[in-house]
């Protein structure tokens, strides 16, 4: 599959436009440690921001892997991060959760990250898992919770993103206890670990100082800020890259400085505002559009990229949400995106949907199989086929090529969608998203249950033991 | 020209949302002599209220809206010097602020401005700013409404904590507390004891009105 948004002029125009933010405009930061990184490796301050010479950022550039694999447990498949494979990702920290028996919005709880964990692990095309934000959990350790919640009941890989540094020693610990200790980790790394700057062009201290410790634990980085156009970015497509695109790079060099060949993520969020409610938006179509067009960049980079795209506006499982997801996501695949993030997320990646998890599952699906694009050989060209079919007055229908290819998996086969007759489907005239609904409540109480041994259990108990001791002193 | 067309085309820079006009046209009535509160009154003022209209009817957006008020600022602070002993009418005063460990603005930068166009005077703490900060400052200006923004998943938890603080010091009998950020909800509200929540931009103008008693 071969697809660019723009052409190769107006690419190297944003990439320049960004490079120009990067040497003239700079990024601001509060931690001290970020400030010393970037100033002893040849940036400059000025004004109090700090300046990124050309030599810097292209030398910084030339050590970011291309690609990196990430581990699931438990036989769970090797991902290739860099072959612009299109994982689909769960949405991260949304606070609200559709409930699975009302429909209804009500705040995410405990019991939702256990049960979403286990339909996400059940799903075949959700790849990597992030978490769901519980509130009736004491939110000094929600982190740390989490990625316990998660190892226990997922093997697949994870995204966890990192708000601070000072809940990352107990997920840290956490994920050696899983990995089956440090260096296991490290070689096969079961998670990334993104942090989220503010825009505009800011690294408060918390992304900073966790961006640090992140890379020097030596698990992958995701850079993800997310701004907003016509906010926190300029109005434009172009203009929100060009910013997009100059904050991601300035953690990405940070990310090289610290640590040559650091393993990174080019994780964007462009998103955009409803210009009379200032409601935030993940919506269609300019989060796709300028989601593609950040992928081009990375592409561009040889780096790694990471976008969120399973997500929409609309505030239920419904047609507009369906729509919206896979307009986002399909756009971003076609350009070339290694991860795709959001899936299961309704109302602006406000609130997580079990239903929505499972079109998502079926979006993903087909945004998969679209990308590995239709191959063109001898056989599959057929020309005999059609003229023995001819010759024969016989049809495809009962021809060995069409039995061979049917088997070989040419016809792509929906885990959701309605296919049968209209008689059959009115039969139970059962709409898509009850059959989300259904799908799901049987995924979750089929899942097998706890995907960590007993006694890697019992070592996660302690470690929440202490981060709660030492946290909340309770 | 006239004073009067010269009142009005100040108030079509207004709703132009023109600041750098604002100023130099304001600067031209006050050494024409046109009484300072007057330009005020009949000239900034009624150029935010039709923006304000124009916003509420639906053919303005924020950043009409923004700029509006941009402008009408910028003309305010001309006039300011020679208002001094003049007393300007406000709904109310409100005070607010993002909390610790938080960074994000924009949405209660908007809430701000939307308050200031529709008649309230307004004191911005900043962000990340600790509970500490906002009871004391609510001791210090007394204002009639304490908005506590709050955007991460993680710092939500502070919009209760400053409340609890507030009831402590004896002071939340003293203020309304209107919370907001894009994951809070009117449960969540419920549940810290804030005294209202906007869902978005305009509302917190009804809100803010209805605390005040002015709705």
């Amino acid at each position: 599959m071969r697809f660019e948004l723009l052409a190769e002029y107006e690419l190297s125009q944003i990439h320049e436009a960004s490079l120009k933010v990067l040497e003239t405009i700079g990024i601001h930061t509060t931690s001290e440690r970020f400030k010393k990184l970037l100033l002893d490796n040849g940036c400059k301050e000025e004004k109090g921001r700090i300046l990124f010479p050309r030599h810097v950022i292209s030398n910084a550039l030339k050590t970011v892997p291309r690609e990196f694999k990430l581990y699931g447990r438990n036989n769970s498949p090797v991902l290739e991060i860099g072959k612009e494979k299109a994982y689909c990702q769960t949405c991260v920290g949304t606070p609200s959760m559709m409930d699975l028996e009302t429909g209804e919005k009500r705040d995410a709880t405990v019991k939702d990250l256990e049960e979403y964990t286990r339909l996400a692990d059940s799903l075949e095309f959700i790849n990597i898992i992030s978490p769901i934000f519980p509130r009736d959990v004491p939110q000094e350790i929600i982190l740390t919770f989490e990625t316990a919640t998660l190892l226990r009941n997922t093997s697949k890989p994870l995204s966890i993103c990192i708000e601070s540094s000072r809940e990352l020693p107990y997920i840290l610990e956490l994920l050696a206890l899983a990995a089956g200790g440090k260096e296991a980790l490290r070689e096969k790394p079961i998670a990334m670990l993104p942090v989220s700057p503010l825009s505009p062009l800011e690294y408060g201290y918390d992304p900073a100082e966790a961006l640090i410790d992140v890379v020097e634990a030596g698990l992958p980085l995701g850079v993800e800020p997310c701004p907003m156009m016509g906010s926190t970015a300029p109005m434009t497509v172009a203009g929100i890259a060009v910013q997009h695109n100059a904050e991601i790079l300035a953690g990405v060099i940070a990310s090289q400085l610290i640590k040559p060949g650091a393993l990174v993520t080019m994780s964007s969020r462009a998103t955009f505002m409803e210009m009379r409610s200032g409601v935030g938006l993940w919506a269609m179509p300019e989060m796709g559009l300028a989601g593609a067009v950040m992928n081009q960049l990375a592409k561009f980079y040889g780096i790694p990229s990471a976008p969120g795209g399973f997500c929409g506006a609309s505030k239920i499982a419904d047609s507009q949400s369906g729509y919206e997801h896979l307009y986002n996501a399909l756009m971003e695949a076609l350009i070339g995106s290694d991860i795709i993030g959001s899936a299961g997320s309704l109302d602006n990646a406000l609130t997580s949907c079990y239903a929505m998890l499972v079109i998502d599952n079926e979006l993903s699906s087909v945004v998969q199989r679209t990308i590995k694009g239709v191959e063109v050989t001898e056989e599959k060209l057929a020309v005999n086929v059609i003229a023995e079919v001819i010759e024969t007055q016989s049809n495809f229908l009962e021809h060995k090529h069409t039995r061979k290819h049917l088997r070989a998996g040419e016809l792509w086969v929906p885990s959701l969608g309605d296919r049968q007759t209209y008689e059959k489907w009115a039969d139970k005239g059962e709409r898509i998203e009850d059959k989300a609904r259904r799908i799901a409540k049987e995924l979750i109480s089929n899942h097998p249950g706890l995907t960590t041994s007993a006694e890697v259990d019992a070592q996660f108990e302690r470690v929440l033991e202490r981060a709660r001791k030492t946290e909340i002193g309770s | 020209m006239a004073n009067e067309e010269l009142l009005k085309n100040i108030t079509e820079a207004v709703v132009e949302g023109e600041p750098e006009l604002v100023v130099e046209l304001t600067e031209t009535a006050i050494s024409e002599g046109i009484e300072p509160i007057m330009i005020l009154n009949e000239a900034l003022t009624k150029g935010i209220t039709i923006v304000g209209d124009y916003f509420g009817s639906g053919h303005y957006y924020l950043p009409d809206l923004l700029l509006g008020a941009k402008a009408m600022d910028a003309g305010v602070k001309k006039l300011e010097p020679l208002l001094v002993g003049t007393v300007r009418e406000f709904y109310g005063k409100v005070l607010m602020g993002t909390v610790q460990g938080d960074l994000h603005e924009i949405g209660k930068n908007i809430v701000g401005m939307m308050l200031k166009t529709s008649g309230f005077e307004v004191i911005d703490l900043g962000t990340d700013v600790p509970a500490s900060k906002f009871v004391e400052k609510v001791k210090e200006l007394k204002p009639d409404i304490l908005g506590i923004s709050a955007l991460l998943t993680t710092t939500i938890g502070r919009q209760k904590e400053i409340i609890e603080l507030l009831l402590e010091e004896g002071l939340r009998d003293q203020v309304k507390v209107i919370i907001g950020g894009a994951p809070i909800n009117g449960a969540w509200a419920d549940k810290i004891g804030a005294d209202g929540y906007a869902e978005d931009a305009l509302s917190s103008v009804v809100i803010a009105k209805k605390l005040v008693g002015r709705a």
